[in-house]
């Protein structure tokens, strides 16, 4: 009686033994375990977009907790685990279009507006997307996984999320990973090109400041940008609808309590759910492959091009515009849209050279004409390849 | 003015409905049909009959439960749809398949009449109020052995004879991603995709740029003009001497200040005030018992 009991007892602990995450651990998972306490190291330490990378690094220590495939449901590429169920919103592509419309509330473009020639920046930087999306052509991609992958290169995660989710949904957690990853080092990747490409003379330019813009030039923005980008690229609509929307809730002045949930609230949840599920699909089983390798280069790659399209546009606009009209070529950087922070770095970098010379609202301009870029550049990439 | 505002509230919602309803059960097509059934599908009942297969081209689900089915021009309520099926709500782009072998008994997607394989045979599909024509083909003559006659492409206007047949599915199949190929074979580099797409982002952002530059061109000179109106002056002078960098260093004093920006700083002892919004679960008013009054 008693033996029988303790071998009962010792099938059972043997059986739960191997639903522990000690026996069902692989490599794969230590390593993922690594970089996403890598990830919340770098948010903590040296505050690299906080915000994104401690729920995407908090996300990637709970979807790679090992655990036996028994059908418990509790997996994130489990249907219908809890996991699973928030998953949905990155897979179908809902929670991009809400974050745009916070993005939409809290996006002053009033430099943009008064200084509508930064525009054409945002436009020259989204080249970094074409670029990666010409050599993941190159490296054996199919089109529409190397559309997907180029789009890191517009340095916007929801927009990368949102094409990846239509055009590869198996590439889509390296992507958002890469984007994130990259947005978050745009201090690192940024800077050396920037001074690469431009004299010291360039650098010192100073641009003239910009003008009051009426709150009736601030309403219409949205309502003629909407129209115009979406007419001609109808199936950027989630996105650019919600950007815009968001924009006229908090242009309006008769909707403030809609724009600051919006902008608040409304953006932060969705913010929470995006960067822990994103996290979470990181699974080693599926994540650690030599494609995830490939898209993290290709990602490097294309914030590059990026980088060094927007500056020597920014060169070769200045050829054709008059002295004292000139454009301080360090302000090429923020044509990708990870805004603030390439306007950021735009303003550090000017103030090296001339301690008086404030680039962050020119920076601006551009900054926010790249979101919108790369929305419109997702929009033609799906159109295209969707 | 409230009988306005009600108006033109009311036309907005009448507007709004009308559009709903074109979303509806007017947007299903007839989309495929087979006149002879020798050799094909077999309905529940193992019979194998001619049918007509319904098509829901619209991105929402559409009831299609009261609606009619009809063969004859003159008795356009012939055949009703039973209400409160389950299995009438058709989802998008999705199809529902009615069997045309007379025996309405057998359920609801069994019709009230057949086709007939030696003449034209005219189907018809009604809105529920048995006027609206929502759809109506007329399938000729000399029809084939277990060839359907359908829509090319699910929902759009050519019809002919398909190529493979379809019940309850989409009449085009691919077998190959025939956009992806093209770009393969045609844009293998990727400079076309490149160039186009960067045209038009060009395109959007100019043309946004075009349109600013004028809406700004009219917000400067309409501020000039109310600058000039409030002054009383005619001259096109616009006044002020103090500098963009004065000002921004005002604005920029009024924001920290506004913001508290340096309500924290080393060695530096700064006060700030706390308050605390009132609330009766925490007032001293309601916890304490009141005096009574002689």
């Amino acid at each position: 009686m008693q033996e029988s009991f303790l071998s009962f007892l010792g099938e059972n602990l043997q059986l739960f033994l191997t639903y522990t995450g000690v026996y069902n651990v692989t490599p794969g998972h230590l390593i993922m375990i690594a970089v996403g306490l890598l990830f919340i190291f770098l948010a903590i330490r040296y505050e690299f977009e906080p915000m994104l990378l401690i729920p995407i690094g908090f996300g990637i220590l709970i979807g790679n907790i090992p655990f036996k495939d028994a059908g418990l449901q509790i997996g994130i590429y489990e249907e219908n685990s809890v996991l699973n169920i928030l998953y949905q919103g990155v897979t179908q592509g809902w929670y991009p279009p809400l974050i745009f419309l916070g993005i939409g509330a809290m996006t002053d473009f009033s430099a943009l507006i008064s200084n509508p020639k930064l525009m054409l920046i945002g436009a020259a930087a989204q080249f970094g997307i074409f670029g990666a999306y010409i050599i993941a052509l190159q490296m054996g991609f199919e089109p529409n996984q190397a559309g997907a992958i180029g789009i890191i290169g517009g340095a916007d995660g929801p927009t990368a999320i949102f094409l990846s989710s239509k055009l590869a949904p198996n590439l889509m957690g390296a992507i958002a990973v890469s984007a994130y990853s990259y947005m978050a080092l745009v201090p690192i990747i940024q800077p050396p090109f920037m001074r690469l490409l431009t004299t010291k003379k360039e650098r010192v330019i100073r641009m003239k400041p910009p003008r009051v813009v009426s709150s009736t030039e601030k309403i219409i923005f949205p309502i003629i940008g909407l129209l115009l980008t979406c007419f001609l690229v109808p199936t950027g609509l989630p996105l650019l609808g919600m950007l815009f929307f968001g924009n006229l809730l908090k242009e309006s002045g008769v909707t403030r309590r809609l724009a600051e949930t919006a902008r608040g609230p409304l953006i932060d949840t969705i913010t929470i759910l995006l960067g822990i599920t994103v996290g979470a699909s990181t699974q080693a089983t599926q994540f650690i492959t030599l494609n995830s390798v490939k898209i993290f280069g290709l990602g490097a790659l294309s914030f590059v091009i990026a980088t060094c399209a927007g500056i020597l546009f920014v060169k070769f606009f200045n050829l054709f515009l008059k002295e004292g009209n000139k454009i301080n070529p360090l302000i090429g950087n923020a044509g990708v849209s990870a805004v603030p922070d390439s306007a950021r770095i735009s303003q550090t970098v000017g103030l090296e050279y001339a301690p008086t010379n404030y680039l962050l609202m020119h920076a601006m301009g551009p900054n926010v004409a790249g979101v919108i870029g790369s929305a419109v550049a997702a929009g033609i990439l799906l159109g295209f390849l969707g | 003015m409230i009988k306005k505002k009600t108006g033109v509230l009311l036309s907005l919602m009448l507007l709004c409905s009308i559009g709903a309803q074109a979303q509806l059960v007017t947007s299903m097509r007839i989309n495929e049909v087979l006149v002879i059934n020798e050799d094909n599908f077999v309905d529940d009942y193992g019979k194998r009959n001619g049918w007509i297969e319904l098509y829901n081209p619209s991105a929402g689900t559409v009831n299609i439960g009261g609606c009619f089915l009809t063969d004859d021009k003159d008795n356009p309520k012939k055949y009703p749809i039973p209400k409160g099926d389950v299995l009438t709500r058709i989802k998008p782009r999705q199809h529902a398949l009615f069997w045309a072998d007379g025996v309405a008994s057998h359920g609801t997607f069994h019709l009230n009449f057949t086709l007939d394989p030696d003449k034209e045979n005219y189907i018809a599909l009604y809105d529920a109020d048995g006027r609206t024509l929502v759809d109506e083909i007329t399938i000729p003559a000399g029809q084939q052995t277990d060839i359907s006659y359908g829509r090319r492409i699910d929902g759009q206007d050519e019809w002919g004879y398909l190529e493979k047949v379809t019940p309850s599915t989409n009449n085009l199949t691919l077998d190959t991603n025939e956009k992806m190929d093209n770009f393969k074979q045609n844009d293998a580099i990727g400079i076309g995709m490149t160039l186009t797409a960067m045209a038009v982002v060009f395109l959007g952002l100019i043309l946004l740029f075009l349109c600013f530059k004028g809406v700004g061109k009219a917000a400067i000179s309409a501020s000039k003009r109310r600058a000039e109106k409030a002054s009383g002056e005619t001259s096109g002078k616009s006044g002020g001497d103090v500098s963009g960098e004065i000002l921004a260093a005002i604005s920029m004093a009024l924001y920290e200040l506004d913001e508290d920006v340096h309500d924290i700083e080393n060695t530096v002892l700064t006060i700030q005030k706390v308050k605390r919004n009132y609330s009766p679960w925490s007032s001293k008013i309601y916890g304490l018992r009141e005096t009574p009054r002689k």
